[in-house]
């Protein structure tokens, strides 16, 4: 009888436990699903990451073509400014200010061209505000007076990392957003560019979610100077909207 | 990366135990060991102003790296001094570590060549490492432009180049990669293992411009994917380092365009921290892609020291 008492009050007490971690993770997926939403407001959608001379130039040029690209981006991402997503999170999560400062001076001086600079500087900064605005997390403060201050540009990897370590939200998780980040503008730039259906975007996306574990073990492995990439069409792609007369994205 | 203590060719040594993208290709080649004597080359070039001319002032050299003198067959540029870097084994090989040292002192110009592509051959123990040191005194101009690279189907090789550069000088260096001998076997395209090219740029007081680090591993990464290389076959990859005034009136005068049907691509980008431009072609055959690098070449060459092009040899 007692048994059965102390069974009954047992599970009660680890179904309230349950249901708290529940609650948190409910609560931690609500905010990955808040500042990782391509339409935040720090102005990813004006972006199309090369999508659009890749349209024009008759590169990209149906759904197997838009799938292929995203997937280039997306590894690039992964090789590159996911790593510093990584480091910064792992910063972030000790304070380490400095750290941050000299990952941020890594991802700038890995962006090769003059658009690719300017998105990740304007959302950073854009998202460094948010952050201090909504959660004003003593970390984030700092993060955003060091760009105010000019200490650092300020870059979009470093911004995501500081304000999802300060929430608590795993490295992980934090490296996932960002691999969305990288694919979600370009599809939904693809439906105001080419002859492509919400259908296909979707699946698409759905598609390129299956790699994200494994992008994210190599990744964790990689050291910061390690951060490469090879997609030298892209490159030009870059190049070619920089000289481009009509356009409707800013890269 | 220069070891104090230690040989000037230890960074090469030490270059290839460092990079993630070799882990796997630490064992050592059956034939000569890695390091012995014939398979690590060494060499420093010093150039100097005297007069109306650069001089070749220091020459350092080991085998298989070699170097003779430097030349003055410039028309356009007779104070221009010209080498040619020669490797007396003629290609690479599996074990084989080169390490290449260029200074400019202040104000002195030269034209860095190689004298034929540098192929790396085929490996099955081991991999083949390069370093570049570079370093640019104020207003010193050096053209570094060898032959193409062309990465054996099973290659396994790693560079990396240091440039040290100051504000008022410029680089412009110059990297064609070839995507194996693809008419000599069907795997020959893009049939490399890895070939893993980075360079970092940084002012005399250590202030980073910046970085960049190719890593091709066909076997992981689709070569053909859109977006990577499509239906193109060679890179040019061109970096100038020049001051920001300069960069401005080279960047108006180079076209950026992709023609799927010419097979051939190529675009300019300015580099961050005002380190000046990055520029790159894609073509099908190594003709084309020379063909644009020497535009770019001849519109860069005019901006900064006035002078024009010699007519290109004919058979290079």
């Amino acid at each position: 009888m007692s048994m059965n008492m102390n069974d009954r009050h047992m599970s009660t007490e680890s179904l309230t436990m349950d249901d708290a971690v529940t609650k948190d993770r409910v609560a931690a997926l609500a905010r990955m699903l808040q500042f990782g939403d391509s339409m935040f407001p720090i102005g990813g959608f004006s972006f199309s990451s090369g999508l659009e001379s890749a349209v024009q130039k008759g590169v990209v040029t149906d759904v197997s073509t838009l799938l292929a690209f995203t997937r280039t981006a997306t590894e690039q991402a992964a090789r590159g400014d996911g790593i510093a997503v990584i480091a910064a999170h792992r910063a972030a999560m000790v304070g380490d200010v400095k750290e941050l400062i000299c990952i941020d001076e890594s991802v700038y001086a890995r962006k090769l061209s003059d658009e690719a600079r300017t998105m990740s500087v304007r959302m950073g900064k854009k998202f460094a505000e948010m952050g201090v605005h909504v959660l004003g997390a003593p970390l984030l403060h700092a993060w955003r007076d060091c760009i105010l201050t000019g200490q650092g540009p300020g870059c979009y990897p470093v911004a995501l990392a500081v304000n999802f370590a300060v929430q608590d939200l795993s490295e992980h998780h934090t490296f996932a957003v960002h691999q969305y980040g990288v694919a979600a503008p370009i599809l939904g730039a693809a439906l105001r560019l080419m002859k492509v259906s919400h259908l296909d975007t979707q699946k698409i996306l759905y598609e390129l979610s299956e790699d994200l574990d494994a992008a994210y073990e190599r990744a964790a492995k990689t050291r910061l100077m390690d951060m490469s990439g090879y997609a030298p069409l892209m490159d030009i792609l870059a190049a070619v909207h920089i000289k481009a007369h009509v356009r409707l994205f800013m890269n | 990366m220069i070891v104090t203590g230690s040989s000037p060719w230890a960074a090469a040594e030490a270059l290839g135990t460092s990079v993630p993208e070799l882990a796997a290709f630490q064992d050592e080649p059956p034939q000569m060991k890695s390091g012995t004597v014939g398979k690590t080359g060494y060499l420093r070039l010093g150039f100097e102003t005297r007069g109306s001319r650069t001089i070749l002032a220091i020459l350092e050299r080991r085998v298989p790296y070699l170097a003779q003198r430097a030349l003055y067959c410039d028309q356009e540029m007779p104070g221009l001094a010209s080498i040619f870097l020669i490797t007396t084994t003629g290609c690479l090989l599996q074990g084989d570590r080169l390490a290449l040292d260029i200074q400019l002192g202040r104000g002195a110009q030269a034209h860095v060549t190689s004298q034929s592509a540098t192929k790396i051959h085929g490996m099955d123990t081991n991999y083949a490492a390069q370093t570049q040191a570079i370093t640019l005194a104020e207003d010193a101009y050096l053209e570094f432009i060898p032959d193409p690279i062309i990465p054996h189907r099973h290659a396994r090789f790693v560079s990396n180049t240091q440039i040290c550069v100051a504000p008022s000088a410029t680089l412009l260096l110059s990297e064609i990669l070839r995507p194996g001998r693809k008419h000599h076997h069907p795997d020959e395209c893009f049939g490399a293992t890895i070939v893993s090219l980075s360079v970092a740029a940084a002012r005399p007081d250590s202030r980073i411009l910046f970085r960049e680090k190719l890593v091709i591993e066909p076997e992981r990464f689709a070569m053909r994917q859109t977006g990577v290389m499509n239906t193109y076959d060679v890179l040019g990859n061109v970096i100038l380092c020049t001051p920001p005034d300069k960069a401005d009136r080279i960047f108006e005068q180079v076209d950026s365009d992709i023609r799927l049907t010419d097979g051939v691509a190529f675009g300019v980008c300015r580099l961050p921290n005002g380190a000046g431009l990055i520029y790159k072609v894609l073509g099908r055959d190594t003709a084309q892609v020379k063909a644009k690098v020497r535009e770019f070449w001849r519109i860069v060459r005019k901006e900064v020291t006035g002078a024009d092009l010699p007519p290109p040899f004919l058979w290079r």
